[in-house]
């Protein structure tokens, strides 16, 4: 892979022109110690070494709310509508990035999703080694720590002011460039990016997966009656949060609005959770997963093996988002997919 | 941008044509393409229906595919915000449609077998689409049988219809009520008492099912009890959808999707499958 030497003070000019073109989008300190994808602009300090981005970057390609068609009520005619603005995510850790390319797959699967390809296509990636890992994180354990696809560029600081940046795009390398020539990088660099790598990789295996991640799948076709569903969700307040803040949930409700001189209207698509009750429900009230405990098996089988068996990975890239946003703690995929493990190896 | 501009999410027009009701709550709906080509549907898919500045709902199509005809027939129970705006169209109002979309009652495997319809409440509007294409090609078919169960007298719907294939030679027909009144003459219970009554050659015989979600349990119970294969029985499974197209979640029974897999399913297919029935 064509790899690139960066020092720092060659970055702000880079960012600088990338705005010009691109909404910029870098991870910096939020309230509370937490960090987010917030606008660039002059005088935002990137967080390098951020551990977690506290919401999802779903939002950049699926947005919580997105006009879909928009109508001419008194003519009833329809058009679509399309919105991609041109967008940079700087600093994309490699779990997230595996996030992005597994909704990618999903949106392209069957009736490709124009919505959300139109933004993918705007958007440029720039991945980031993670230099730190969040307490509720296990990405390492879930082979979601390395990424071979899915971003332009990706950057790896090898020292106080030093980046050693991989190409994995022509416009990625064609940014990179756009402001002169830069030095390739050495045998040394590259080094010191793999080292850097591996660091980060065995400081993710402190909180981990206490078995291959590949057993998952197998594992679960065995657990429909655990009784770990039932002691789970009976403290489950059906709040959605671990949907809303998960980089791989992505299904949606559509639902429209009509002005008030009921002239136009707008068909829009808005984030919702099978863990919501009313998810499965039908007019006449009937709901096919009406108790919290198929409501929790339905998401844990998704994330461990309907996606799996679908697309040849697991749902759940062990960003551990989920821990930290669910307000029972019952949230928590390491935990129950270690639980059911462990409780596995008793039987037979 | 190199992606087409087409979105999957915009409906076609189609004008309404005829209005019938059919029960206190239940009317047929024959909608017109305007694009003036036919649906090109199969019997038990469905079509995604837009009421403009009101919402969109999954219908199943009841008339059989003719491509002679760019017309298409739904019976819709008034129910949620959707349905209950539709009961008031009036013919020649516009209308929103996208589809066809799932699967189907394979035709093929039901010729030159006998089938043996299971009608259950609003059941008989997806399985009409099937029937009138059998009736249509009658030669093709072997006997015809139709089960026919309705929660009481006043919910019947296709009255008319099903007393002119009763009398008829091309169809036996069996219904039920499961609650009678003073008006009703015929046989009571539950569909399911009526299966035993038949005399079918199971090893020549197709079942389509489509009932509300309590019906599926007992009645594929006494399908196999009377020797009919799990894979000669299909069913059509009711979810909540919203998309129409593998993407929105609502639909998922398991890891299938009711609107790709699904909504018409060979019963082999979902015996294993935890939610499907």
């Amino acid at each position: 892979m064509t790899a690139y030497t960066v020092y720092l003070e060659q970055l702000h000019a880079m960012l600088a022109a990338w705005s010009k073109e691109h909404q910029v989008y870098v991870p910096t300190a939020v309230e509370g110690g937490y960090f987010d994808f917030k606008p660039w602009r002059e005088g935002v300090e990137i967080a390098f070494d951020y551990d977690l981005a506290y919401n999802t970057l779903k939002r950049y390609f699926l947005p919580p709310k997105e006009d879909l068609v928009v109508f001419d009520l008194a003519a009833k005619t329809a058009e679509m509508v399309f919105d991609a603005p041109k967008q940079l995510l700087f600093g994309v850790h490699p779990y997230d990035i595996r996030g992005i390319n597994q909704l990618d797959q999903i949106m392209e699967t069957g009736a490709p999703d124009q919505y959300y390809l139109h933004r993918r296509d705007a958007t440029v990636v720039f991945g980031l080694t993670p230099m730190r890992v969040a307490e509720t994180a296990f990405w390492s354990s879930m082979g979601a720590g390395e990424v071979d696809r899915g971003f332009d560029l990706f950057w790896t600081k090898t020292g106080p002011s030093t980046f050693l940046v991989e190409v994995g795009s022509m416009r990625g390398e064609k940014m990179l460039l756009a402001a002169g020539e830069l030095t390739p990088a050495s045998a040394g660099a590259r080094e010191a990016a793999r080292k850097a790598h591996l660091k980060i990789m065995e400081m993710g295996r402190s909180n981990a997966l206490n078995f291959d991640w590949k057993q998952v799948p197998r594992l679960l076709d065995k657990c429909w009656n655990s009784p770990l569903w039932q002691k789970k969700a009976e403290l489950c307040l059906a709040c959605g949060s671990c949907n809303l803040v998960c980089p791989t949930c992505y299904c949606f409700d559509i639902r429209e609005e009509a002005d008030e001189l009921l002239q136009k209207g707008v068909r829009f698509r808005e984030w919702d959770g099978c863990m919501l009750t009313s998810f499965a429900l039908v007019a006449g009230e009937h709901n096919f997963r009406a108790k919290a405990l198929e409501r929790y098996r339905h998401r844990y089988m998704r994330k461990g093996k309907y996606i799996y068996d679908r697309y040849g990975e697991l749902g759940c890239i062990g960003c551990g988002r989920c821990v930290r946003a669910c307000t029972t703690n019952i949230a928590n995929p390491r935990e129950v997919f270690n639980t059911l493990w462990e409780a596995s190896q008793h039987e037979d | 941008m190199k992606i087409k501009e087409f979105s999957a999410y915009l409906p076609r027009p189609a004008t309404l044509k005829v209005k019938k009701e059919l029960s206190e709550l239940v009317t047929l709906f024959e909608f017109e393409n305007d694009s003036g080509r036919p649906l090109m549907h199969k019997p038990g898919q469905f079509i995604m229906l837009s009421v403009y500045g009101v919402g969109e709902a999954p219908f199943s199509v009841s008339s059989a595919p003719i491509r002679e005809s760019n017309n298409f027939e739904l019976a819709v129970r008034k129910i949620g915000a959707v349905t209950g705006i539709m009961h008031d169209l009036k013919v020649g109002d516009k209308v929103g449609i996208r589809g066809p979309y799932g699967s189907f009652f394979p035709i093929q495997k039901f010729v030159g077998q006998d089938t043996l319809f299971i009608a259950g409440g609003l059941g008989y509007i997806p399985l009409r689409s099937l029937l009138h294409y059998q009736l249509k090609h009658r030669d093709e078919f072997g006997r015809i049988i139709l089960l026919v169960g309705t929660r009481n007298p006043k919910e019947r719907i296709f009255i008319d219809q099903l007393a002119e294939l009763a009398s008829g030679k091309d169809v036996e027909v069996l219904e039920t009520v499961d609650v009678p009144d003073e008006t009703w003459k015929g046989h009571c219970g539950v569909i399911t008492t009526l299966i035993p009554k038949v005399r079918i050659d199971p090893d020549k015989t197709n079942v389509a099912m489509v009932g509300p979600p309590i019906m599926y349990k007992f009645c594929l119970g006494e399908c196999l009890k009377i020797g009919i294969p799990s894979n000669r029985i299909y069913v059509s499974l009711e979810r909540k959808m919203k998309c129409g197209l593998g993407k929105c979640g609502h639909c998922q029974i398991n890891h299938l999707n009711a609107c790709i897999e699904g909504p018409v399913f060979q019963y082999n297919q979902i015996e294993s499958v935890e939610e499907a029935i």
